[in-house]
């Protein structure tokens, strides 16, 4: 059964892909996020404006198409969601 | 009678342990709701709110034997037993809208308590709906740790599971109110309880998650 996501639990996802696909430095595309993000491209793309704009990602001028990167802001709020859930999931609850 | 007082004493000492931690609680899940946004912990700092004060008011009656209190005792038990009883039930409730959410289970373990309700007088009938609450609490916390393996939320249900007991002796100490010592250990099993329940809140503290506000 799917499980109902919150808005810090869908930011947390794509945060923890563009964090954990960014093997090489150089970014993770849009498709990439989209498809692991699991919505649709009119929401994500209103999404990711907003993750730019509050600086938990950081766009990547290229030469064709635009890459993301988790900026320092978005590894401190993932560690802050881990420890926040952890919490929750003590007393039995989701976050 | 010198042991009366200093088992007074005591219970003060434990009441304001109880609040204590129940604000800590409540302090770090409102934390996590500015961060998160989640509604799950927006219900348990409701619930840890409501117990803190509980706690306090009962502190204060314990106060009473010391320093005159303004209104009647009893008004400021009930008083403290309805903000126990109301935590309790955002406690029972967070429960309830996580279960509805995924798999919409167990609404009908908090229908039963009211038609089972037979208590005459409202703290009796406080205390025994602290008692359901606590125990619904357990029975959702019990399955989350069935679902998670995680051992802290085993631990929560055992603390839980003493508060509950403690809620219970609560009710039996209003039914006899001439044995003392049911007050007592009452007290005792919620603060352990509790002190359980603080678990949570030294793991975070430890892990020292770093919060800069809402995203």
């Amino acid at each position: 059964m799917a499980q109902y996501r919150t808005q810090a639990r869908i930011i947390a996802d794509v945060l923890i892909t563009a964090k954990d696909n960014n093997t090489e430095g150089n970014g993770v595309g849009v498709t990439t996020l989209l498809r692991k993000g699991n919505m649709s491209y009119a929401r994500f793309s209103k999404l990711l404006s907003e993750l730019v704009g509050s600086g938990l990602l950081v766009e990547l001028d290229g030469d064709k198409i635009s890459k993301y990167m988790i900026s320092q802001k978005g590894i401190q709020f993932l560690n802050a969601y881990d420890a926040f859930e952890d919490f929750a999931q003590s007393f039995g609850l989701r976050l | 009678m010198t042991t009366q007082p200093d088992m007074g004493l005591i219970e003060n000492i434990l009441q304001f342990i109880g609040v204590f931690v129940s604000f800590s609680i409540a302090y770090v899940a409102y934390r996590g709701v500015r961060q998160t946004e989640s509604s799950s912990l927006l219900r348990l700092a409701t619930a840890f709110i409501f117990l803190g004060f509980g706690f306090l008011i009962e502190g204060v009656v314990g106060l009473g034997n010391f320093v005159a209190l303004p209104v009647s005792t009893t008004v400021v038990v009930v008083g403290g037993l309805l903000l126990e009883t109301t935590g309790y039930f955002f406690l029972a409730f967070s429960h309830v809208v996580d279960v509805m959410i995924s798999k919409r289970l167990g609404v009908a373990l908090l229908v039963f308590p009211v038609i089972t309700l037979s208590g005459t007088q409202l703290a009796d009938i406080l205390s025994i709906l602290s008692f359901y609450f606590v125990l619904y609490g357990v029975v959702e916390t019990v399955y989350s740790y069935a679902r998670t393996r995680k051992p802290d939320t085993l631990l929560i249900a055992m603390g839980l599971s003493l508060i509950g007991v403690g809620t219970f002796f609560q009710w039996l100490s209003l039914l006899y109110q001439y044995v003392g010592v049911l007050s007592l250990l009452q007290i005792i099993l919620q603060e352990m309880g509790l002190l359980i329940l603080f678990t949570p809140v030294l793991s975070f503290a430890a892990g020292g998650a770093k919060v800069n506000g809402p995203v």
